[in-house]
């Protein structure tokens, strides 16, 4: 196979595959559910879904291209839930808060902080102490939601005032807030990744880690901040899903780090690390939007739907590690 | 001068094992070997010598089988091979020490000799007792006293190698392919291997010595042949040549030689004294003009690349000072010694040099970007482009534009990139490590005319190379080291800088016209 | 000399590790608590963990090719829910099927070897990698337990499947009251027994550190890596299944959180037995010790009331920690030749005698 042969079909993996699979997706939906497809609610509820997927996958994919896994943004969101809500809401309603009943103006700036501190300590075991990001992740995320069980009490914490949950409930007009904050928030990120110091020195380490040494980055210090960011996003994350459902859970926000991987590497951001944009996996949030209502359409069983879910992800994965195995040759 | 002469008696004609004849093989850009012949005979150690890029490790790749010439004939045991493939060399008994053993480390010797023959009893369960003192015997009789149950991760490397070595045997290989089996090793380690090597030579193993280390080669081998530009230049019994001469052959006679046009001023500008670290390099002392161009050479492990990345803040520096335009030079890491006005050139361009994923544009203002800042860190994106088209110019860099992904470019090309980098930090002092490796000729013109500039336009430059002719033209002195010190010092115009002395120096020679 | 026998103790400290840590546990928690020392406590130690014992085996197994298992836990609950769901009555959760144990068993091990053998078939034939398959599959299968039962538990199964599990050998009396031997700690420790010597007196086990080792001299020396790699998965696939037949015998139920969260401790408890994350080192024995360990730790706690969700957060904290120290053990280990290399080094000795001048 000779090396434009690679190139060709490499591109195509990349850009058109996925796509051509959401628009199958989109007619397949149409037909089956023609009156069905645009109607309010439904497309509301998946893309509310996303809106929240969507702010987790920022930080995701931030980790993925500097060449490392955040597998603990969920704890870190269920951590920052309830400790939001433990200090927001008054002793009342199924478990309770402490009865701090702070303003949510001192609370949401706590929450943030926590979230990016959580992330820094990531940041920390992985570069100072040289441990596996993947594994180092995944058990923080049992820390952390471990740590949010012992402040709950496993019992759910109902009720944030609503000037807390504007963010995750309220509208502008008729659009739910979140609808239109999560894309802005997409494209800003991208466009500061692009055309920032940060954003260059991101890319840098995540492609060639001693290239960017020598080029003078300091490498563990972006790592960090890359974790640090992720941590942000998942509080961020954390305070719009609370202002939605309005009611902490410690199981809140189970299942959303596989979502987050898939959602990157469909849009493009390689497991290997320095490549793909987060507008790209805005791209891949879409997808999977579009898959989910496409599917709900088809009237599955929404256990099914996980399963599926779990299996476009696995396959999104195989091709990014065979599309690795070519780019591998490329380079030597 | 008259050097040593080899005593070792010379090795009987036992017959050829392994006959190479008329050898071709090119891969894109470069023919690495033409018209080679190489013979072999059972019992015998035969060197295979050669600068960087000689053809060593190419000739070494189609004896494996691990690639195939372009022409040519392979005979081993005086019956053709058709075509060779890995597994063929091994049925036909060639065998591959590599320098860095690739052995199962967390496993045992025992289990690392006995691999796939584990012996069972009728159960199939194995008996360890028996693998071990089966083992040893293995090892005994190779004359080799190993702890057999140890790890092998726990040996010293000294160890590690001729297990390599006698499991090697122990495979029912007849020829056993050396690769600079000394590298790391202490004296008294190199002495034990080499008589476990002389004591296999005797029961009729045949060895290819590939070596830099040229004194060794003399100790050891019965005889040599010398590869140079991928011609076999010649083949000698040891005993028939002394050092120099060996040492002229590799060198060769017939270079072009890039004459600097630059001289250096009279400022001192650059300092580095007593620097020492412990298992490296001891009591380093260089002084540097402004615009001068120094050479640091040597064998690998001499301490050179080391000290080249020590000084840049890649890896630690030890005791001793460094001064930089009068200051004190003490960066804690590479963007610091950027900021001071120090820049280093790796050695390896795709794994420290270049990101090869990004463009052209990323790679060259890497450690500039901040001076191209604005507000919250945005870049500015026009004042970046104007500078990179600048670089692209001034160095020759040929690539459609700035946003060519860095990996598409020539090998020549890539090197000015990483060039226009260190310019770009406008240092005081540049450290070049290979600057011309992996690079076709007319590219390497190039690079010369780039660090002619640099010099003229008053950058201090130290250039830490094996290529001792590139260096003779360029420099204006040349250091040698030597098992971390720095052992000679030529001078540019003297009589005594020639090929044959400097590496005679870098092999450590004690000649009676000492330089120093 | 000196040198090398400290390093000599050092290894062989390093290697035995988890054992002085089971140890220091068990006197800690006799002292933290009264009743932790009593044989009816200690005979409980090892049934609750007797699952995880298992699961622990088959993580082993991969873990000393080099690769990971993390689809384990999910394995379990599959396994376990789906006899569940042939053995219970509708009443009790089942589908009303109602097969005999002596069907089902056999039914639930095939399932289970069967995930992995599609583990094993896709890192060695599609070459993914192994951490990304396993950790889908740990997604996958979990969704395929709330498809075949969302939400419901299967529970009231017959003595026969919870034997295994629950069941007990040899009443004697001790202290006034009846003390028991249960079968799943005979079980388990026959289990490590048997794994214990495959791979330390079996060529397929040795092949396996061979693998996890240097997987390319391995090949050199006429090992099938592939297979070898591939037959790991299809035992921990296996393993999960009895750990799915353990457990839910045990608990007499199968909910489709049955499982759940077990992939840390399995990890942790291999990592601190010594079966280290890089592959080709650690020993079934140490493993074992890092199964007592879990329990030890499991039943200490919970003797001295100490809140299960804080056990939660020290899980993950332990786990952490044995990463930390395997890391540096394996670089110490590792490092120890070039060391001795270095410190013998040419720098400061006398220049060469060279032979002939």
């Amino acid at each position: 196979m000779r090396i434009s042969d690679i190139r060709i079909r490499k591109t195509f993996i990349d850009q058109f595959l996925w796509i051509i699979i959401a628009v199958i997706f989109t007619i397949f939906s149409f037909w089956i559910g023609t009156n069905r497809f645009l109607s309010g609610t439904n497309l509301i509820n998946i893309l509310l879904h996303s809106t929240v997927l969507g702010i987790l996958v920022i930080g995701q994919s931030i980790c993925l291209i500097s060449g490392n896994f955040d597998l603990s943004a969920e704890g870190i969101l269920s951590l920052t839930t309830v400790i939001a809500a433990y200090f927001m809401v008054p002793v009342k309603g199924f478990g309770g808060g402490g009865g701090f009943e702070w303003s949510p103006a001192v609370v949401i700036p706590i929450m943030l902080l926590v979230g990016t501190l959580a992330g820094f300590v990531n940041g920390l075991l992985i570069t100072k102490f040289q441990m596996n990001n993947f594994i180092v992740t995944l058990s923080m995320q049992l820390v952390y939601r471990g740590i949010s069980y012992l402040i709950s009490g496993g019992l759910q914490i109902d009720g944030p005032p609503d000037s807390f949950n504007w963010l995750g409930s309220g509208t502008l007009g008729p659009i739910p807030f979140g609808i239109i904050f999560t894309p802005a928030l997409f494209v800003l990120f991208n466009w500061y990744l692009r055309n920032s110091y940060f954003g260059r020195q991101l890319y840098a380490v995540g492609s060639n880690r001693n290239a960017a040494e020598a080029s003078g980055f300091n490498s563990g210090r972006i790592i960090r901040i890359a974790y640090m960011i992720s941590g942000f996003m998942a509080s961020l994350a954390g305070w719009m899903l609370l202002g939605r459902v309005q009611s902490s859970y410690s199981k809140l926000g189970a299942g959303y780090t596989l979502e987050t991987v898939a959602a990157s590497v469909i849009g493009g951001i390689s497991l290997q690390g320095g490549a793909g944009t987060v507008g790209g996996a805005f791209a891949g949030v879409m997808l999977l939007s579009v898959v989910d209502n496409g599917l709900n359409l088809m009237d599955v069983d929404p256990f099914w739907v996980n399963g599926i879910r779990g299996f476009i992800i696995l396959v999104a994965l195989i091709i990014d590690s065979q599309k690795v195995r070519y780019k591998g040759r490329e380079l030597t | 001068m008259e050097k040593t002469i080899n005593t070792k008696p010379k090795s009987k004609e036992n017959g050829c094992i392994l006959k190479v004849a008329s050898i071709y093989k090119s891969f894109p850009g470069v023919q690495a070997l033409q018209d080679v012949d190489f013979t072999l005979n059972k019992g015998e150690i035969h060197g295979l010598v050669g600068k960087n890029g000689a053809g060593k490790s190419t000739l070494v790749s189609i004896l494996m089988g691990l690639e195939n010439p372009d022409s040519g004939q392979i005979f081993i045991d005086e019956k053709a091979v058709e075509s060779m493939t890995p597994k063929a060399a091994i049925k036909a008994g060639v065998a591959y020490v590599p320098q860095r053993v690739d052995l199962m480390d967390s496993l045992t010797v025992a289990e690392n000799i006995l691999a796939g023959e584990m012996p069972k009893d009728k159960l199939g369960f194995i008996k360890w007792d028996e693998a071990y003192s089966e083992s040893k015997n293995r090892l005994k009789k190779l004359g080799l006293d190993l702890n057999v149950r140890s790890r092998v991760e726990g040996l010293s490397m000294a160890e590690q190698t001729m297990l390599a070595i006698a499991k090697a045997i122990f495979g029912e290989a007849k020829l056993i392919i050396l690769d600079e089996p000394t590298a790391s090793l202490p004296r008294k380690d190199i002495e034990r291997l080499f008589g476990f090597i002389n004591s296999l030579r005797d029961k009729g193993v045949a060895f290819i010595y590939i070596s830099h280390h040229i004194e060794e080669v003399f100790e050891i081998c019965d005889r040599v042949t010398i590869l140079r530009d991928g011609k076999n230049i010649d083949v000698c019994s040891v005993s028939d040549l002394t050092m120099s001469a060996l040492i002229s052959k590799i060198a060769g006679e017939d270079v072009k030689e890039y004459q600097r046009k630059s001289t250096k001023k009279t400022q001192a500008v650059f300092s580095v004294k007593n620097l020492t670290r412990r298992g490296y390099y001891e009591k380093i002392n260089i002084e540097l003009k402004e615009g001068e161009i120094i050479g640091i050479s040597g064998l690998q492990g001499c301490g050179a690349e080391t000290l080249g990345k020590a000084i840049f803040a890649m890896e630690k520096r030890g005791i001793g000072d460094v001064y930089l335009n009068g200051k004190e030079f003490n960066p804690d890491n590479p963007n610091e010694s950027f900021a001071q006005g120090l820049a280093f050139l790796p050695q390896d361009r795709y794994h420290f040099g270049l990101v090869g994923s990004r463009t052209v544009k990323e790679n060259i203002t890497y450690p500039i970007l901040k001076e191209f800042l604005e507000l919250i860190g945005l870049i500015r994106i026009n004042d970046e482009i104007k500078v990179v088209k600048d670089y692209i110019n001034r160095l020759g860099i040929v690539t459609p534009g700035p946003d060519q992904k860095a990996l598409n470019l020539s090998g020549g090309n890539q090197q000015k990139v990483v060039f226009a980098k260190l310019a770009a930090t406008k240092p005081s002092v540049l450290i070049l490590h290979e600057p011309t490796q992996g690079i076709d000729v007319r590219a390497k013109l190039d690079i010369f005319k780039i660090i002619d500039e640099l010099a003229a336009s008053g950058v201090s430059i130290i250039i830490i190379s094996s290529e001792v002719h590139e260096l003779i033209g360029m420099c204006d002195r040349i250091l040698v080291m030597y098992e971390g010190k720095i052992t000679h010092e030529f001078s540019r115009g003297d009589s005594k800088t020639t090929p044959e002395n400097i590496l005679g120096a870098i092999e450590g020679e004690n000649h009676k016209n000492a330089y120093k | 000399m000196k040198k090398n026998f400290f390093n000599k103790i050092l290894i062989t400290l390093l290697d035995n590790l988890i054992w002085l840590i089971v140890i220091a546990s068990v006197i800690v928690f006799s002292i933290l608590s009264d009743s932790f020392f009593t044989l009816f406590n200690l005979i409980n130690i090892i049934p609750r963990v007797a699952a995880l014992g298992l699961l622990i085996i088959g993580q082993s197994f991969t873990m000393i090719t080099g690769n990971f298992d993390l689809s384990s836990e999910s394995n379990v609950g599959f396994t376990a829910m789906i006899a569940g769901l042939l053995l219970a009555s509708s009443e009790n959760g089942g589908l009303g099927l109602m097969w005999p144990t002596a069907l089902v068993i056999p039914i639930m091990l095939i399932m289970g070897t069967l995930v992995g053998l599609i583990n094993g078939l896709l890192v060695t034939r599609l070459k993914v990698n192994n951490l990304v398959v396993t950790i889908s599959m740990l997604i996958i299968l979990r969704g395929l337990v709330y498809i075949i039962n969302p939400g419901v538990s299967a529970t009231k199964f017959p003595d026969a499947y919870n034997w295994l599990g629950s069941g007990t050998l040899f009443k004697f009396s001790h202290n006034g009251g009846q003390v028991s031997i249960p079968v799943s700690m005979i079980f388990v420790l026959i289990a490590f027994g048997i794994a214990f010597v495959v791979t330390r007196f079996r060529e397929f086990g040795r092949n396996m550190y061979s693998v996890g080792s240097n997987r390319k001299a391995a090949e050199t020396a006429g090992i099938r890596a592939d297979r070898v790699i591939l037959s790991v998965y299809i035992i921990s696939g296996f393993c999960a299944a009895i750990a799915g037949l353990l457990t839910s015998g045990r608990m007499d139920t199968a909910t489709p959180r049955t499982g759940s969260d077990w992939i840390f401790q399995v990890q942790a408890a291999c990592v601190i037995g010594g079966v280290s994350l890089v592959g080709g080192r650690g020993s079934l024995l140490g493993a074992l010790g890092g199964m007592l360990l879990w329990g030890i730790i499991d039943t200490g706690l919970n003797l001295m009331m100490v809140d299960p969700l804080l056990i939660d957060v020290l899980r993950g904290f332990l786990l952490l920690f044995a990463i930390l120290l395997d890391t540096y053990k394996v670089r110490y280990l590792r490092r120890l030749s070039v060391d001795e290399a270095l410190a013998d080094t040419k720098i400061g000795l006398d220049h060469k005698k060279l032979i002939y001048d």
